[in-house]
């Protein structure tokens, strides 16, 4: 029943996923491994496309991950089972607001949360950077992370750059 | 102004479709509406929000979205809020996807998006920047992070299981503090 399934994987995402909108995809990349629902370039095709359309990029990347495993019912049963966890942790945390937020062990774990978190943003970062990046791609990455030292740019501004130097590239054969 | 629910839906779509590029832009974009437009919520709390948005599972932009629905109309202001920040991220990825699947084969396209792609890479690089200087403020928080780092990388550890461990290990260490605490007070 791959409806289930679906509702089921996504449903785990929203409830462990921890620390913003890359966060869901060290999910996608292990369900990726598991499910086989799609392969990573395709993974990463959606990554893309969802960090230049509107909305959280979350919830693009669930919506499409959806679409892609089973239509347009699949990417409803997605979004909406990312979504849920949320909703039902944040109605219930805000009627216990003032307990929540001064209780000592819910801070504890806060604080262990957020670097796990970003530790796994990390394993998907060097696996992103080992996987998919020839010798031109690490050239336009340097230059992008070199103008990011220089002063905080808005996101678009990475990814017009990029999608820029992608199509001139393109003629050049570089691509790969 | 008036606080409906159609309100309340109408301006996290505004928000929702004005977030691009990932959720970190959030926080000004929600200033705009609901502190100086909309007059709901004032800034110190927006900034809480943004906060416990943060320290709950999920995509940020959703949870600081459905808490300022919450303070506004309840579990019914709640739903207002996450149907209006979802649905432009929805919509939109139902248009694209199918025609997509078409325009993927043209040269060009696949070009524009092998440089995307890399532009991703460097926004989670980014990404992992921020989130390490919120995070990582202590050997232990450290540890934490080259622990799940590993387990993640070369392991290839389901991340929620590395999820649960870590709120495992959040717990012990809290009442580990109380034990010392209560032997010292003895």
């Amino acid at each position: 029943m791959i409806y289930l399934k679906l509702f089921l994987e996504f449903f785990h995402i929203g409830l462990f996923s921890f620390g913003g909108g890359y966060a869901t995809l060290p999910f996608l990349y292990h369900i990726a491994d598991v499910q086989k629902w799609y392969t990573t370039k395709e993974l990463a095709d959606m990554i893309a496309i969802s960090s230049i359309t509107p909305g959280p990029i979350g919830v693009n990347v669930a919506t499409f991950a959806g679409f892609k495993t089973a239509g347009i019912l699949g990417s409803l049963i997605a979004t909406t089972s990312v979504i849920l966890p949320s909703f039902i942790i944040v109605v219930i945390i805000s009627k216990v607001l003032e307990q929540f937020k001064h209780n000592k062990y819910v801070r504890s774990v806060i604080y262990t949360l957020k670097p796990a978190g970003c530790g796994l943003l990390a394993a998907v970062g060097v696996d992103m950077f080992i996987n998919n990046i020839n010798i031109p791609g690490m050239i336009l990455l340097a230059g992008l992370f070199f103008a990011s030292l220089t002063e905080k740019r808005d996101p678009l501004f990475y990814l017009g750059v990029s999608a820029l130097v992608g199509l001139i590239a393109g003629f050049f054969n570089l691509t790969g | 102004m008036e606080k409906t629910l159609y309100q309340i839906f109408k301006t996290f779509f505004k928000v929702g479709t004005l977030l691009l590029g990932g959720g970190y832009v959030i926080l000004p974009l929600l200033q705009s509406e609901l502190v100086e437009k909309k007059n709901w919520i004032d800034d110190d709390e927006l900034c809480e929000y943004y906060a416990l948005g943060q320290s709950v599972p999920g995509i940020i932009a959703a949870n600081t979205a459905i808490f300022v629905g919450y303070k506004l109309k309840k579990t019914a202001g709640a739903l207002a809020a996450t149907i209006g920040i979802t649905l432009p991220a929805f919509i939109s990825i139902i248009i694209i996807a199918k025609l997509i699947e078409e325009i993927i084969r043209l040269k060009f396209i696949q070009s524009i998006f092998w440089g995307v792609g890399i532009g991703v890479v460097l926004l989670v690089f980014l990404a992992i920047k921020e989130m390490w200087k919120k995070s990582v403020v202590d050997k232990f928080t450290c540890w934490i992070f080259f622990l799940i780092f590993i387990l993640s990388a070369c392991f290839k550890a389901p991340p929620a299981a590395l999820i649960i461990l870590s709120i495992f290990i959040g717990i012990w260490i809290e009442y580990q503090k109380k034990i010392e605490h209560g032997e010292s007070q003895k």
